[in-house]
């Protein structure tokens, strides 16, 4: 596929974020395996930042272990680290920062057959919430043509795990509101049978319910369930020790 | 889009109607009233498809309103939930008309003519609708709609904010006051479940049939049933 093609899709994918649900793991997954076709790359992977500031690995274009620990290894020191820190673009060449700059991820990857790595930064505005991390066999620089598709592609998945975590922080709010408006619905529905079945007011409905809640150690809404579900009766509610109906 | 309708605007407008005494709801309200130049808002919560119910209106008349859509289940802002697309009904006084007959009475009754009904997304999710309503009858012009899609989207985040400081399992203090009188509705359907041994479900169905035959608003007939001046059995 031409290099634009390449960048189209990843785009088209990432349009089909904003509207439907996804996987974000496995949307990350596959911009990984896209960087390492559209950037000459040998490998590719993204990490994010915990709220404690440390980077955690998420995804990569392959799952071969030793690559997977290059990224548990910048948990503490490396590109990524650096990239995320200083909300710059970093890119090296291993085998002249091995001893000073990252000397104990520098060798490791040396190892494993990298010369060479990038870490773009994965920011939006102000934030950084991570990485993408490039690993190359060859020495040779990212070109500035390379350079600026990989920081796009970066945005890119900065932008779709954004989305993510917004959709998701709404879905869970309304789901929240729900579940108490419902549970304040159970409540009052409880009140009316509770009046209905023992004759007093729904005030006291209200009481007899709160007392036998508060005498059994339950929720209110739990109360109101089991006598909507039939489960308790109400003249278990009556039978209670020093309680007043009115 | 209207390129005039900024969020430091809108703010501007929420906090001048904003008041220690006036809740919250009906506060944002009236700013969307003031924004967009309708005599009358009202924002409605839905979860997963399903109405969640009016938690503010910015005057009686939209209160009268909502209540009717309540009661008969139908009306452009039902619509607005159901299909995620913006309804619009300029004049509820058409004779052709097909739709929503029932609320267009009840709406025409309270002064309304007009009714248009935006629905809330927040992040690509729908959280609800914000109902526009008009004592006169017309379309809304291309700006006034540019602005509501905005002020939909500001009303719903400021809402779901609501919410999401709210304490665990509880409704937030902001939404609580409107759904009170609905809280005297499933007082209602427990008392009728018991009187007429049916299910819950069928209770609420019995109460709205009843409120509608009797063109009562459903929460005054469940007031009555809640203290007992009404009776389903």
């Amino acid at each position: 596929m031409a290099r634009e093609q390449e960048l189209l899709a990843a785009f088209i994918e990432f349009a089909d974020t904003i509207v439907d649900e996804y996987d974000v793991v496995e949307f990350l997954h596959r911009l990984a395996e896209r960087c390492v076709k559209l950037l000459h790359a040998s490998e590719a992977g993204i990490m994010l930042a915990n709220r404690d500031g440390s980077l955690h690995y998420v995804a990569s274009s392959s799952e071969r272990m030793r690559l997977i620990e290059l990224f548990e290894l910048q948990h503490e020191e490396g590109p990524c680290l650096d990239a995320y820190r200083t909300g710059v673009a970093v890119h090296s060449v291993l085998k002249d920062d091995a001893q000073t700059r990252w000397p104990r991820f520098a060798p490791h990857a040396q190892e494993v057959g990298f010369e060479s790595v990038s870490a773009l930064p994965m920011r939006l505005r102000s934030e950084v919430i991570g990485a993408l991390n490039l690993f190359s066999t060859s020495p040779a620089p990212l070109d500035a043509e390379d350079q600026l598709a990989a920081q796009a592609l970066a945005d890119i998945a900065t932008i779709g795990i954004l989305q993510e975590r917004a959709l998701d922080s709404a879905r869970v709010v309304t789901s929240q509101l729900e579940v108490a408006l419902e549970s304040r619905i159970v409540i009052e529905q409880a009140k009316g049978i509770v009046a209905e079945r023992n004759h007093v007011s729904i005030d006291s409905a209200f009481t007899l319910l709160r007392g036998y809640a508060r005498n059994n150690n339950l929720l209110l809404s739990q109360t109101a369930q089991e006598i909507i579900g039939g489960t308790l009766s109400t003249d278990a509610l009556t039978a209670q020790p020093g309680k007043d109906p009115d | 889009m209207s390129a005039r309708l900024e969020p430091e605007h809108f703010a501007r407008v929420l906090a001048a109607r904003t008041d220690r005494d006036l809740d919250p709801v009906k506060s944002l309200c009236l700013a969307c009233t003031d924004v967009l130049g309708v005599s009358g808002a009202g924002l409605m919560l839905g979860s997963r498809g399903r109405s969640l119910g009016c938690v503010g209106v910015s005057d009686h008349v939209t209160e009268t309103v909502e209540q009717v859509e309540f009661t008969v289940g139908e009306g452009p802002c039902v619509a607005a939930f159901r299909t995620k697309m913006p309804v619009f009904d300029p004049d509820l006084a058409d004779d052709g008309a097909v739709q929503w007959s029932e609320f267009r009475r009840g709406a025409l009754a309270a002064g309304v003519r007009a009714a248009f009904g935006f629905p809330l997304f927040v992040d690509k999710v729908c959280i609800g609708v914000l109902n526009l309503y008009h004592d006169r009858s017309g379309a809304l012009t291309d700006d006034q709609v540019g602005d509501a899609l905005v002020v939909a989207q500001f009303a719903g985040r400021i809402l779901l904010n609501w919410q999401a400081d709210a304490p665990p399992g509880m409704v937030a203090w902001q939404l609580e006051k409107v759904p009170n009188h609905r809280m005297q509705v499933h007082q209602a359907t427990g008392r009728v479940s018991v009187q007429a041994g049916i299910s819950l479900a069928d209770a609420l169905v019995l109460l709205r049939a009843y409120a509608f035959a009797e063109n009562r608003p459903i929460t005054a007939v469940a007031a009555d049933v809640a203290n007992e001046r009404l009776r389903f059995d």
